[in-house]
C-alpha cells in the first residue's frame, strides 16, 4: 500500500515552481503508508528525461540535508513498505515514469505487475491518437485493485483509479497555480492545497500543460478497500467524502455495542486505535486514558518485515504508563491482530505494571486471508485469526477476554454497503476472481 | 426603434438576443472588432447592421452612431467604458447604457476602488497596499515583513482591470514552504510590472490584498444613478480546469438560481451585498460628480472576517455571468434601458424567473495563458442540435469572414441551459458539448464539474464554514476586526494603521 503523490503546475511561469519541495512534504504526510523506501522522479524539461532518486528508508532519508535535487517543476513520488517497490521508468517507445498503489492483476510479483502495466501504457500511448482514449482502453483491459500516477515525456500527468475504486486517489488545488494528486488528502493539506475532489472509480484524469481532461469507463461493481479505513489511511484524511477519523470513531462505537466488557478504563494502542478507544469509552461510559507513551519515530508495527523488527518495534514504541493501568481492569483496544505477538507483549507489559485484567477488543474483523492487491498480509499459516477461536486467542495473548469487530459492524462503520467494500482479508471473498 | 450595441463576445450575443426579443421590435445595430456570427445574424434578422471597428476608439463608435442615429446605445464590455465611449456618445446626444469613464474607474482601477471603499467606510473591505513598481513592492514587503503579518497571505493583482489575468493567490502559511512561496511572490511582482507596462492610464501598477477564503459570487445591478436594482446572484468559476485547479480565466462557466439567491447563500447575504453595491455606486458618484447609468456589479466573496466582501467591482455584466441573468430576465430589457435613461428606474420594472441556469464556456486549448495556440482554429457548431437538447449556444471569442468561423484565442462559445435545478441544467449543457468541434482537430476543453451536485456540495460546505464564523463575529462585535500581536512590538491593529495611512495620503 504505497503512498503516491504528484504535483502539476499550470500557466505562464509554471516552470518556476520547484516540485521537489512539494514532493518532500507531500510524501512525508504519506509516510504512514510505508517506511522502507522513498523515491521521487523529477522531469527535466530541457532534456526530456526523468531523474529518479531513491533511498531505502524514510522520506527524511531521501531528502537528507545537503542532498541536491535537480531543478524541476514537475514530478511524482512514492513511499512504500516494500523495498522492491519503486517508481517504474520506461524509456521507450515513449518515456514515462509511474508510481502505483495496490496491484494490477498482471503478474504474481507486484513490482513486475506495475512494470507490465507501464509497458502496456507506453505502447498504447504511442499507438493512439488521443492519450485519454489510450489510457481508458488500458483501464478497461486490466483487472485488479490499483491507483497510479504516471508522467510522460510530453508532460502529461496520467492519474487512474481501477474500475472497483479499491485504492483511493484524491485531488487538490493550490491557488491558480498547482494541481496535486495524492493517495490521501493529508498530503494535500500539508502542502497547503484544498481538497477539491476525488478521482472516481474507473476514471482516467490527464493533466497536460493546457488542460485537465477526465474520462470514465463503464465501472464494474465498486469495492473500496476496507483496510484503508481501519488501518492504512491517516485519521486526518478523507477518502472521497468520508472522514477516516469519523469512520474510526464509529468502529469504536460499534465495537462497544457488539462486545461490551467490564472495566475501569479504556486504553487504545497508539496510534491507529486511539479514535476507536475514544468512541468505545463514550458509548461504554468508562473513562478513556492514555495508556502508553511512544519512544522514537512512528513505526507501523504490523507492516514491518521481520519478526525481530516487529518485536523491537513494539518495545520501543509502546511504554505503558503505569499509573494509568496499575490495579485497574483494562479494556485494551487495538486496530488489528495479525500474528498476535505484538498484542501478547503489550498485555504482558500491562499486567507486569499492575493491570488486574486486560480485555482486548480489536477494531477490525479477524484477518484470515491474503490480499491480492498488495497489502502485505502474512501467509495464511501465520494468521492467528484464521484457525484460532476468540477464546483461544485470549489465552494465547494472556488476555481475560477477546473480541473482534464483525464484518457487518465494519461496513456499518465505514458507512458504505458491504457489497461496495472489499473485505477480502477478513472474509477470503474477493470482489473479482483472483488466482 | 433602433439600438446600437458595442462589443462582440458571448455576453454581447446574449444582450443582443434579449434586446431583439423586445416588444419594441427594435432594429439592432452593432459594432465590434470581430464578427460574432450570433450578433451578426440578429442584426440581419432585425434589418439592422453589424460593422467591424474598434470599440475602444470613441471616435469610431460615434461615427457609426451618427450614421445609425439609435434611440440609445448599449455597451457590453469594460474597456469601452474605460475609454470614454459612453461620454463621447452622450456628447453627441446619444444616451447610453454604459458607465462613463469617471464612474467606470470603480472597475478600471482596483486600487482606486479599494481606496473609495475605505474612504466611504463601506462594508466588506480588505486590507491592501498598492505599488507603482516591482521594486517598490519588494522593498515595502521587506520593510513590513515583521510588522504586517497579513502580507504573508495575499492575493497579488494587477492594480488595473486587465483582461482578468495576472492574479496569484499566495498562502504562505506553511513555514517549511516559505522560501518557495517567497520566491514565487517576488517573481510575480516582476511579472506584474511587465504586464502592466502597456497600461499608462493608471499610476498604481501592483495591488496586494489580504488573502481571504469563502465562496465567491457576483451580484449584478441595474442603476440609473438613484436606484440600484439587483439581479439574481451568479457564481462564476475562475479556475481554468476541473477540480478548481489551474490558471485564472475570465470565467469557465457560471451558475444561478433557482431564484435570486444561490443555493448555498442566504437572503440576508443577498440584501447585504446589494447594500454594499448601492453604497459603492453612491460613493463613486459623490466622488466624481458623474451619474452612473447602466450596469454595476460586485464580485463578492463570503468571508469569515467581513461576511459579504467586495473582491472587485464591474462596470458591466460579467462574461459568462451575463448569460445567466439574461436567461432569467423576464422584463423587457428595452423598458429597463429606457427607465434607466429617464432616471426613473423602479424595482418593479425588473422581474426575473425562478429557474436555474448553468453556463459553460468551451475554449480551445491554450486559453488563457498561451492564446496563440488557441487562435485561428476553424470552429463548427450544430446550433440546431443544441437547441433540441434544450440549450442555447452563444458565440464568444470567434471571427466570421462570411464563409467560416475561426477562434480568436479566448473562450470560443458559451452554452447555456435553463432548468428547474442546477444539476439538471448542467447535464443538459454536457449533452451538447460534442456538437461543437474544431475542424482542424485541435482540442477544446470545458469544465464538466460546473453545476454538478458534487461541486455544489463543496460550495455549500465552504459557505457554511465561512458563514458560521462571520455570524459569530457579528454576534460578538468582532466583524471586520483584525488584531495581531507581534513579539517585541506588541498589539497591532492593521485596520487602524491602514486608515491612518490613507488619511495621510
Amino acid at each position: 500500500m504505497p503512498g503516491i503523490f504528484g504535483v502539476y503546475p499550470f500557466g505562464e511561469g509554471r516552470e518556476n515552481w520547484s516540485a521537489s519541495r512539494f514532493l518532500y512534504f507531500g510524501l512525508s504526510a504519506l509516510q504512514g503508508r510505508g517506511q522502507e523506501i522513498a523515491s521521487v522522479a523529477l522531469f527535466n524539461a530541457e532534456k526530456k528525461v526523468f531523474n529518479i532518486i531513491t533511498e531505502k528508508g524514510l522520506v527524511d532519508d531521501l531528502f537528507r540535508d545537503g542532498r541536491k535535487f535537480p531543478t524541476s517543476f514537475l514530478g511524482l513520488g512514492l513511499v512504500s513498505a516494500f523495498e522492491d517497490d519503486g517508481i517504474i521508468e520506461i524509456k521507450s517507445p515513449k518515456k514515462l515514469v509511474l508510481a502505483g498503489d495496490g496491484k494490477p492483476l498482471l503478474h504474481k510479483e507486484k513490482a513486475e505487475a506495475f512494470r507490465t502495466l507501464a509497458k502496456m501504457l507506453t505502447k498504447k500511448l504511442v499507438a493512439a491518437k488521443d492519450s485519454i482514449e489510450a489510457v481508458a482502453e488500458l483501464l478497461s483491459e486490466v483487472r485488479g485493485g490499483f491507483s497510479f500516477i504516471a508522467i510522460t515525456e510530453n508532460q502529461e500527468m496520467i492519474c487512474v483509479r481501477d474500475k472497483m475504486g479499491l485504492k483511493p486517489l484524491e485531488v487538490g488545488a493550490v491557488g491558480f497555480d498547482l494541481g496535486a494528486v495524492a493517495s490521501e488528502t493529508c498530503a494535500l493539506d500539508v502542502i497547503g492545497a484544498s481538497h477539491t475532489g476525488s478521482i472516481k472509480p474507473a476514471e482516467v484524469v490527464i493533466f497536460d500543460p493546457l488542460s485537465i481532461r477526465r474520462k470514465a469507463i463503464p465501472s464494474s461493481k465498486k469495492a473500496h478497500c476496507s483496510f484503508e479505513y481501519v488501518y492504512l489511511a491517516r485519521p486526518d484524511s478523507y477518502i472521497g467524502n468520508t472522514s477516516v477519523y469519523e469512520a474510526r470513531e464509529r468502529i469504536g462505537e460499534i465495537l462497544a455495542e457488539e462486545s461490551p466488557a467490564n472495566g475501569d478504563v479504556v486504553i487504545g494502542v497508539p496510534e491507529t486505535a486511539l479514535p476507536f478507544a475514544v468512541a468505545y469509552s463514550r458509548v461504554a461510559k468508562i473513562p478513556n486514558k492514555l495508556g502508553f507513551t511512544r519512544t522514537g519515530r512512528h513505526m507501523r508495527t504490523a507492516l514491518k518485515p521481520t519478526q525481530f523488527e516487529r518485536i523491537s518495534g513494539v518495545q520501543l514504541k509502546l511504554n505503558p504508563i503505569r499509573s494509568a493501568i496499575d490495579r485497574k481492569e483494562i479494556i485494551l483496544i487495538d486496530d488489528s491482530i495479525v500474528r498476535g505477538n505484538t498484542l501478547k507483549n503489550t498485555v504482558l507489559n500491562m499486567k507486569r505494571k499492575g493491570a488486574k485484567k486486560v480485555h482486548v477488543r480489536v477494531g477490525s474483523p479477524a484477518l484470515i486471508a491474503e490480499c491480492p492487491y498488495g497489502v502485505d498480509v502474512p501467509p495464511k499459516d501465520e494468521l492467528i485469526g484464521r484457525s484460532v477461536s476468540d477464546k483461544e486467542v485470549a489465552q494465547i495473548i494472556g488476555a481475560d477476554s477477546f473480541a473482534y469487530l464483525s464484518t457487518e459492524g465494519l461496513a456499518k462503520a465505514i458507512g458504505l454497503p458491504s457489497k461496495e467494500l472489499c473485505m477480502g482479508c477478513f472474509t477470503g471473498k474477493y470482489p473479482e476472481k483472483v488466482e | 426603434m433602433k439600438i446600437l450595441g458595442v462589443g462582440g463576445g458571448g455576453r454581447e450575443h446574449a444582450i443582443a438576443e434579449k434586446l431583439c426579443m423586445s416588444e419594441y421590435s427594435p432594429k439592432i445595430y452593432w459594432i465590434s472588432e470581430y464578427t460574432n456570427p450570433g450578433i451578426n445574424a440578429i442584426c440581419r434578422s432585425t434589418k439592422g447592421e453589424h460593422i467591424r471597428g474598434s470599440t475602444i476608439d470613441p471616435g469610431k463608435v460615434v461615427e457609426f452612431a451618427k450614421k445609425v442615429k439609435p434611440d440609445f446605445a448599449f455597451v457590453g464590455p469594460e474597456e469601452p467604458n474605460f475609454h470614454g465611449v459612453a461620454d463621447a456618445l452622450e456628447k453627441e446626444g446619444i444616451q447610453c447604457i454604459g458607465a462613463k469613464k469617471a464612474v467606470a474607474v470603480i472597475e478600471m482601477s482596483k486600487a482606486e476602488m479599494r481606496r473609495l471603499q475605505w474612504k466611504y467606510d463601506i462594508k466588506g473591505k480588505l486590507l491592501f497596499k498598492t505599488f507603482r513598481s516591482s521594486e517598490e513592492a519588494h522593498s515595502t514587503l521587506d520593510k513590513y515583513s515583521k510588522t504586517l503579518t497579513w502580507l504573508q497571505n495575499v492575493a497579488l493583482k494587477p492594480a488595473r482591470q486587465a483582461g482578468g489575468k495576472g492574479v496569484k493567490v499566495i498562502e504562505d502559511r506553511q513555514i517549511y514552504l516559505h522560501d518557495e512561496k517567497q520566491k514565487f511572490k517576488s517573481r510575480h511582482f516582476d511579472w506584474l510590472e511587465g504586464y502592466m507596462k502597456p497600461y499608462a492610464d493608471v499610476e498604481d501598477k501592483i495591488l496586494v490584498e489580504e488573502n481571504v477564503w469563502g465562496p465567491e459570487y457576483t451580484l449584478h445591478c441595474f442603476t440609473d444613478g438613484k436606484n440600484v436594482v439587483g439581479m439574481p446572484m451568479v457564481q462564476d468559476n475562475k479556475n481554468a480546469h476541473e477540480f478548481d485547479i489551474g490558471t485564472e480565466t475570465g470565467g469557465m462557466g457560471s451558475i444561478s438560481g433557482p431564484g435570486n439567491v444561490l443555493p448555498f447563500l442566504t437572503e440576508d447575504e443577498y440584501k447585504e451585498s446589494l447594500e454594499i453595491v448601492k453604497s459603492m455606486v453612491m460613493a463613486i458618484q459623490d466622488m466624481t460628480g458623474e451619474t452612473y447609468h447602466g450596469i454595476v456589479a460586485g464580485q463578492m466573496m463570503l468571508t469569515e472576517i467581513e461576511g459579504p466582501t467586495v473582491i472587485e467591482m464591474y462596470s458591466r455584466l460579467g462574461d459568462p455571468e451575463a448569460l445567466n441573468v439574461m436567461a432569467m430576465l423576464e422584463s423587457d430589457l428595452v423598458d429597463i434601458a429606457l427607465a434607466i435613461l429617464d432616471g426613473k428606474l423602479k424595482n418593479s420594472d425588473v422581474k426575473f424567473n425562478n429557474k436555474a441556469v448553468v453556463v459553460k464556456a468551451l475554449s480551445p486549448k491554450g486559453y488563457p495563458d498561451y492564446r496563440e495556440l488557441a487562435k485561428n482554429h476553424p470552429i463548427d457548431a450544430d446550433e440546431k442540435a443544441i437547441q433540441k437538447k434544450g440549450a442555447k449556444l452563444y458565440w464568444a471569442s470567434v471571427d466570421n469572414d462570411g464563409k467560416k468561423t475561426i477562434t480568436m484565442g479566448s473562450r470560443a462559445v458559451e452554452i447555456a441551459a435553463v432548468a428547474d435545478d442546477l444539476p439538471t441544467a448542467s447535464r443538459i449543457v454536457e449533452s451538447c458539448i460534442d456538437y461543437v468541434k474544431l475542424a482542424d482537430g485541435w482540442q477544446m476543453y470545458h469544465r464538466s464539474d460546473i453545476g454538478t451536485k458534487e461541486l455544489l456540495a463543496k460550495r455549500q460546505d465552504l459557505a457554511e464554514r465561512a458563514r458560521s464564523l462571520y455570524l459569530q463575529r457579528k454576534q460578538n462585535g468582532t466583524l471586520g476586526k483584525r488584531t495581531d500581536w507581534l513579539p517585541g512590538v506588541g498589539r497591532v491593529d492593521p485596520v487602524q494603521n491602514l486608515k491612518k495611512e490613507l488619511l495621510s495620503g
